[in-house]
């Protein structure tokens, strides 16, 4: 009786197990499936309709009519918005993250995360919906872009987006660094922004490279929210008040419309592609990071 | 350990192998499906459309009407574009694609000419221009002209609002206007032809090219060498910015499809109250252009 | 002279210094405050500008109507209703993946080749754009299956989205049960799999019930991943349609095809509702997220958590 119940659990245990590593296995299966299928279909354009790799990175024509899918207006438009985000973002949300984890008192830090999480939840359409009643007329009406959108529309618009991602991690190094650091520092006589400044920044700072890493991995994959403010005009902007695209609004501003198979089409998913690299890119450097802080 | 990520890759391909395997099914079933039903025979009496924005109007209304008449059919209407219009009919997703141009490299698909429309080049009234020659437009929109003073308007600087690369509106803007021109990259790209509008109402110094169905109170219609958009000069071949409506349907309509499409062509009446030109009203074909 | 001036210019110089530090530091502090501060202003002005603006377009005939493509006065009852189709689907395909998953990778795992692989796929799976998400759900269900745009391949797009954060939330749920309960529940002759059903699963379901509430709040919001799975219409003629294979156009979606795509006449009213409903179904995932997580933990574990 014991042994066949003994005998009965060891065949849930096994069978458990057993549907457990299929669970496990399931996450490489998909990202495996996803780079096939996105690496199949994005090379179409170098494999299928012969356009150079250079060409289409380094071409800022983007004539797929001509056979030109010239990409190098959304390549730079992706870093262009991506950078403004990261440099007005990146500091800041570094600088509420230390706030949060040296400075806030109970009471603050009880209001400041639940509205960091409400951030993190409203809808990229509705900060797009927000830039484009709100943020896209005061351009317009203060500055001398005539429509007000622009790089600097969707420039801001970003910033704000990628501030979760980044208090929460800066936030998160600042709490994991240990106590003796800072009190060894305070004992000496240090005031607390010399002991953020001196001792506590430079021990966290991989730690703060990861959250900026994942802050530029946020602005580089953001898609609508800029979509509905950047103006979507395929050209290198000579200001920052000036329209242009990312990769991410020009794929979903043409894509509806590309007809399958068609050159348009096959651009589009080699931008996807593109994309995906650069996410890979960027996963890679937070490894690099996470295992110097080690 | 070993044993482990054997198993594991294991598990990879047979996980691999069997999604191709769903899809290579899948593929047949649709095939074999798809060659039984030809269009218009579809089972439940639903009819699908889609495609150009600048249709929809027009459909729209016409499908209310066709299924006030046939209580048994339903119509479902929706946007996309042209291009996207033509490429759902001839994956059989849907049963018409609407579309502004004429689908090249499609032999399967059956054109099915119902009206024609107008399109206007309109700007945002601070422009201060009502009559372009057509050399002005193309400087225009080729982005050789800053600020309308220019071409004889106010001390404002000029904003291109374009459409996408798939439209059908730019499409037909661009064959009849701008010839070999490229249109210059440097403007807005709005997505429909609403939102086209309602952008260059609110933006000084904007300028579009709109179908005539879609254009509200807040812009200003720019008359071509003089011509002003409208039916009769549409018609009699002086206004030249006009297409033909396509309703693709792939292979012959047939049933329900066929009827709806003659519905559409036939009701000159709605045809003219939704601002389009009932074909048999045209006095020039396409060619004469 | 020299000799005794020396040192008390010295320390003056020193308790100079220590001032000047000691603005410094309050400097700092009343910037960081100030920046602090200013988030919470700015959301408290989001929040505030959206309900100014949607207030009045939330009327019945909005929430529960049906869209119009050209007249005004449409509504957008079949699109929340693909919200909550989807959400529901998503999950059901999420939970029980993310689950096993991180419960393989917490509790059985060793390190070893598999591991670091499954880890590396979850982390490049949550960096993969939301918008390149979108494309492979239109290559896999679109193109390959032929299903055209349906609820469920959005639901199965969504969920190689989410899964990645689930993983995450539950593999920290997990690590966070202390080992002396595992021990005594290996010790008491119970097998790993009793254990984890029976005591590890429970103490850590709180958590759990967080994370999962407010990755549902955002695959509630989502969009760019499913545009070109999902669609950009609904069925006039059966907008409450059960079947998984229906066009779903959901609420997030319908806010950004208004907008840009379509030619109804009120954009604006329509916009204004839909953010204000997408706002308000955030905050009631997110307090509802606080709230069932901290029930459960006491319900399950008997601590105040």
């Amino acid at each position: 009786m014991i042994a066949l119940q003994a005998r009965r659990s060891r065949r849930v245990e096994r069978l458990a197990l057993f549907g457990l590593r299929i669970a496990a296995g399931f996450v490489i299966v998909a990202m495996a499936a996803l780079l096939l299928y996105l690496g199949f279909e994005g090379t179409k354009t170098f494999s299928a309709d012969r356009v150079s790799l250079s060409a289409f990175l380094f071409s800022p024509v983007f004539g797929v009519d001509l056979g030109q899918p010239g990409s190098e207006v959304f390549v730079l438009g992706s870093l262009a918005v991506t950078f403004f985000a990261i440099a007005v973002g990146g500091p800041f949300g570094v600088a509420v993250g230390i706030f949060l984890a040296e400075i806030a008192p109970h009471r603050m830090t009880s209001v400041l995360k639940p509205a960091i999480e409400l951030m993190v939840g409203i809808p990229s359409v509705v900060y797009g919906w927000l830039g484009l009643t709100l943020l896209v007329p005061l351009i317009r009406t203060h500055t001398s872009s005539p429509s007000g959108f622009g790089l600097a529309a969707a420039g801001i618009v970003l910033s704000i987006m990628i501030l979760p991602t980044v208090i929460t991690l800066s936030e998160d190094a600042f709490r994991s660094l240990p106590a003796a650091l800072k009190e060894g520092s305070l004992a000496l006589g240090a005031t607390r922004w010399q002991t953020i400044t001196r001792v506590l920044l430079p021990s966290a700072s991989s730690g703060i490279a990861v959250a900026l890493i994942l802050g530029i991995a946020r602005a580089i994959g953001e898609t609508l929210a800029i979509q509905m403010v950047i103006g979507n005009a395929t050209q290198i902007p000579r200001s920052l008040f000036a329209p242009t695209a990312t990769l991410t609004t020009e794929i979903v501003t043409d894509m509806p419309g590309a007809a399958q198979g068609s050159l348009l089409e096959h651009s589009l998913f080699s931008m996807a592609l593109l994309l995906l690299m650069m996410a890979m890119v960027l996963i890679v450097l937070v490894r690099f990071a996470l295992r110097k802080r080690r | 350990m070993n044993r482990t990520s054997a198993r594991a890759a294991l598990l990879l391909i047979a996980a691999l192998a069997s999604t191709s395997l769903a899809a290579c099914s899948s593929q047949t079933q649709n095939a074999s499906g798809g060659g039984t039903s030809s269009a218009g025979a579809s089972a439940n009496g639903t009819i699908t459309v889609a495609g150009s924005t600048a249709m929809l109007p027009l459909v729209k209304d016409a499908s209310a009407a066709y299924q006030d008449a046939h209580k048994d059919v339903k119509i479902s209407v929706s946007g996309g574009g042209s291009a996207t219009g033509v490429t759902q009919v001839a994956a059989k997703a849907i049963d018409i694609g609407d579309s502004d141009i004429l689908a090249v490299g499609h032999p399967e698909l059956r054109d099915n000419r119902v009206a024609v429309v107008g399109f206007a080049v309109v700007t945002n009234p601070s422009a201060g221009v009502k009559n372009l020659s057509r050399k002005q437009l193309q400087d225009v929109f080729a982005g050789n002209v800053a600020n309308w003073s220019a071409v004889g308007g106010a001390d404002q600087k000029v904003v291109i609002v374009n459409r996408p690369r798939s439209s059908g509106t730019r499409a037909v803007f661009a064959k009849t206007i701008m010839g070999s021109m490229p249109i210059s990259e440097s403007g807005l790209v709005q997505d429909a032809t609403g939102t086209a509008v309602s952008v260059v109402k609110q933006t000084p110094g904007a300028v579009s090219y709109v179908a005539l169905s879609a254009i509200s109170n807040g812009v200003t219609i720019v008359a071509v060498d003089g011509v002003t958009p409208a039916p009769d000069t549409i018609a009699s071949g002086k206004y030249p910015i006009w297409s033909y409506e396509h309703m693709y349907t792939y292979g012959e309509p047939q049933g329900n499809v066929a009827a709806f499409i003659d519905f559409v062509k036939n009701g000159t009446d709605r045809v003219q109250k939704n601002k389009f030109i009932a074909i048999t009203a045209m006095k020039v074909t396409e060619t004469d252009r | 002279m020299a000799l005794t001036t020396a040192p008390s210019a010295r320390s003056v110089a020193a308790t100079a210094s220590v001032r000047a530090r000691k603005i410094v530091d309050s400097v700092a502090t009343v910037t960081l405050w100030v920046m602090a501060t200013s988030i919470i202003v700015l959301l408290a002005a989001f929040v505030a500008y959206l309900i100014y603006r949607g207030w009045s377009a939330l009327t019945p005939s909005f929430i529960f109507g049906v869209p119009k493509e050209r007249e005004a006065g449409g509504g957008v009852g079949p699109e929340i209703y693909n919200s909550f189709y989807i959400l529901i689907l998503t999950l059901i395909f999420t939970i029980p993946i993310a689950l096993s998953a991180g419960v393989y990778l917490q509790e059985y795992a060793r390190r070893g080749l598999f591991r670091e692989i499954v880890q590396f796929s979850a982390e490049s799976l949550a960096t993969v754009p939301s918008i390149v998400m979108g494309l492979f759900g239109l290559l896999v269900f679109v193109y390959t299956f032929h299903w055209r745009y349906t609820a469920l391949g959005g639901a199965l797009t969504l969920t190689l989205l989410n899964l990645p954060a689930l993983l995450r939330v539950t593999q920290e749920a997990l690590s966070s049960v202390p080992d002396t309960l595992r021990e005594a529940s290996m010790a008491l002759g119970g097998t790993k799999w009793q254990t984890i059903t029976r005591v590890v699963l429970p103490s850590a379901i709180g958590r759990l019930t967080t994370g999962v509430v407010l990755i549902a709040g955002r695959i509630y919001g989502e969009t760019a991943a499913l545009i070109f799975t999902a669609g950009l219409s609904v069925t006039v003629n059966s907008p409450y349609d059960l079947n998984p294979f229906h066009t779903a156009e959901t609420l997030a979606v319908h806010l950004w095809y208004t907008r840009s795509e379509s030619t109804v006449a009120d954009v604006e009213r329509i916009g204004d509702g839909s953010a204000l409903v997408l706002l308000i179904m955030v905050l009631i995932f997110n307090i509802a997220a606080r709230v069932a997580g901290r029930a459960l933990t006491r319900r399950f574990t008997g601590r105040a958590s």
